[in-house]
């Protein structure tokens, strides 16, 4: 197996105004073989989409990293420094979160396809119009599609068109950025059995960045769940989702509405903590209902047992949540 | 609250022949009965018309045909005024929250603005304030803070609030849980049946999530193009979809809950 994504220590943080440095995330830890599907969830600010721009290469000129991250093999972020030439883009492409402004809105779909692969392969009009129509087809669009501006089209081909600019390049490694959080729940299903799909013909690896837990379930592999900027627990999807050990996994698959169960939600109390916040403690501690003493340091990421399967989690108190459940 | 066979839409052209070429039609012929107390969702997709809809509840456009009754009063037919009043029934959350709340008023301006309007003394609009901030659990440092110091879920609390705030019969929802996170959004979702069982009030919801509308609604009116193609209990309607768009609203949601998932393609 060949390791697609690996980060040690990967913490990425913005500088503010003031001259203090927030960080987004605080140390990831992360391991994707080739061909496999991870899944990013979490709450809002919880970081999961600064690893998705570290790993696409795209953080914003202000961001601050410490830590590395390799990508088949390549050391690409050593510290502060940044080495994406040559993968981004090209090993490694982003489907964007939002569809609508995403696209350029002066340039017909053909042209988007054209300044990429011009770039890329080095084809010309005619090369970027057969590549394009190849890779509209994948998505299930035709060819009218070619000569329309972005505002032509509506909400769901928007970001088929988006899936195949990123499959355009190329890439052996796809991030999707929430690809499913603007559109209908008609077209979620299709758009996430779209990626589905495309994942298993060109096997690719992908990361898939969501806060939609059970959407997720039918495409990836592997799950990671994301609290206050560190992976508080990593697993294959059916352990993670059938017996969660973070009492966060727990409570926030007990908040889900389910369509036709009707199960009580039971919703988190409190709110995320700020980023700004002293991390010496368990960060998840005031939402906690198994909080204790040993709750007052950060525990570390532990591997649990049983499974056979690797699976990880950031708790002192997993054995009581387990049980307790 | 009564709909009788509205068609509602936005004028494009002013001196066109027809109706039909004056109009953007969004709405066709669109009946409904909701009983006082009941809560009813509307659920369609982005263009659907469910927040065309709603503006016309509201007493904000006036339909092309038809006729709006709240409490059987039919709003458009009253002078401006006194159609205010009716609409004062009303209460509103709106969908945008980050465009709906003034960016220059402390929470608690907020909340006591529409209370100002009915020209109430001071004293009862502070203790209104403290009661609904209870009871949509705001903590009370909140009221002090601007909007933009607010969280997401806070942010709703408050549009809800300021939705109560003036003791509506009628309330009208507009996605109040789409842009929030699930934790959140379970709070909410737990918050607004808390209020339903407190003051009962006639609740229309527009989402276009059919497991909130599970939650939140006694029956389902499911829109396509500007016309119901189903309507019912949320149970029936899962069970037994009539209409194909039902149909296949449904079967999406079990395949995103990965039951049935090689289906679509």
């Amino acid at each position: 197996m060949v390791l697609a994504i690996r980060a040690e220590n990967l913490k990425v943080g913005y500088a503010s105004e003031e001259g203090y440095v927030i960080w987004a995330t605080r140390g990831v830890n992360l391991e994707v073989s080739e061909g496999e599907a991870l899944c990013l969830v979490g709450e809002s600010g919880c970081g999961k989409s600064t690893i998705a721009s570290a790993i696409a290469g795209v953080l914003p000129p202000h961001s601050i990293t410490e830590g590395r991250l390799w990508i088949f093999d390549r050391l690409v972020i050593d510290g502060p420094r940044h080495r994406f030439n040559g993968v981004r883009g090209r090993t490694v492409s982003l489907i964007p979160q939002n569809p609508g402004t995403s696209l350029n809105p002066f340039i017909t779909v053909e042209d988007h396809f054209y300044y990429i692969v011009r770039e890329l392969h080095k084809l010309n009009r005619e090369g970027a119009r057969k590549t394009a129509l190849e890779h509209l087809r994948m998505v299930g669009l035709n060819s009218d599609v070619l000569d329309k501006y972005p505002h032509q089209l509506s909400g769901g081909m928007q970001q088929r068109v988006l899936i195949a600019i990123a499959l355009a390049s190329g890439a052996r490694i796809v991030v999707a950025d929430e690809p499913t959080s603007s559109v209908d729940a008609n077209l979620r299903a299709q758009i996430l059995a779209l990626i589905n799909k495309l994942r298993k013909e060109l096997k690719l690896t992908l990361l898939l960045i969501t806060h939609d837990m059970l959407s997720t379930a039918s495409v990836c592999d592997k799950i990671a769940v994301m609290y206050a900027g560190k992976i508080v627990e990593v697993g294959s999807t059916q352990a993670v989702l059938n017996k969660p050990y973070h009492p966060y996994t727990r409570m926030l698959l007990e908040s889900i509405p389910v369509l036709g169960s009707k199960k009580p939600l039971k919703p988190l109390p409190g709110e995320p903590p700020s980023l700004l916040e002293d991390f010496s403690r368990c960060p998840f501690r005031d939402r906690c209902p198994f909080r204790a003493d040993v709750c007052e340091k950060e525990p570390p990421l532990v591997p649990v047992n049983g499974t056979g399967k690797p699976h990880y989690t950031m708790c002192w108190r997993f054995k009581e949540v387990i049980e307790h459940g | 609250m009564e709909l009788k066979g509205v068609w509602a839409g936005y004028k494009i052209v002013w001196r066109a022949m027809s109706i039909f070429k004056r109009y953007y039609v969004v709405l066709k012929n669109i009946n409904l009965n909701v009983r006082s107390g009941e809560r009813v969702a509307i659920i369609g997709e982005s263009g659907s018309g469910k927040s065309t809809l709603l503006k016309v509840i509201l007493g904000l456009l006036k339909p092309i045909r038809g006729e709006v009754r709240i409490h059987g009063v039919s709003i458009y037919q009253l002078p401006w005024k006194k159609r205010v009043q009716t609409i004062r029934k009303v209460g509103y959350v709106p969908q945008d929250q980050y465009k709906a709340l003034n960016p220059s008023l402390e929470v608690k301006q907020i909340l006591a603005e529409p209370l100002e309007v009915l020209k109430l003394d001071k004293k009862t609009i502070e203790q209104r304030i403290k009661e609904i901030s209870k009871l949509v659990g705001l903590p009370s440092h909140v009221l002090d803070l601007t909007p933009d110091e607010l969280s997401g879920g806070m942010r709703q609390r408050v549009l809800i609030a300021r939705a109560l705030i003036h003791e509506p019969t009628v309330l009208l929802l507009d996605e109040p849980t789409s842009a929030l996170d699930v934790s959140i959004q379970a709070q909410i979702i737990n918050l607004l049946n808390d209020v339903y069982l407190k003051l009962h009030p006639t609740m229309i919801l527009v989402t276009h999530d059919l497991a909130v509308a599970q939650y939140l609604a006694d029956r389902v009116l499911i829109i396509k193009d500007g016309i119901i193609v189903e309507e019912g209990p949320l149970d029936c309607v899962l069970r037994s979809p009539k209409s194909e768009y039902a149909r296949s609203l449904v079967l999406s949601y079990y395949v995103t809950a990965s039951l049935n998932r090689n289906e679509l393609i």
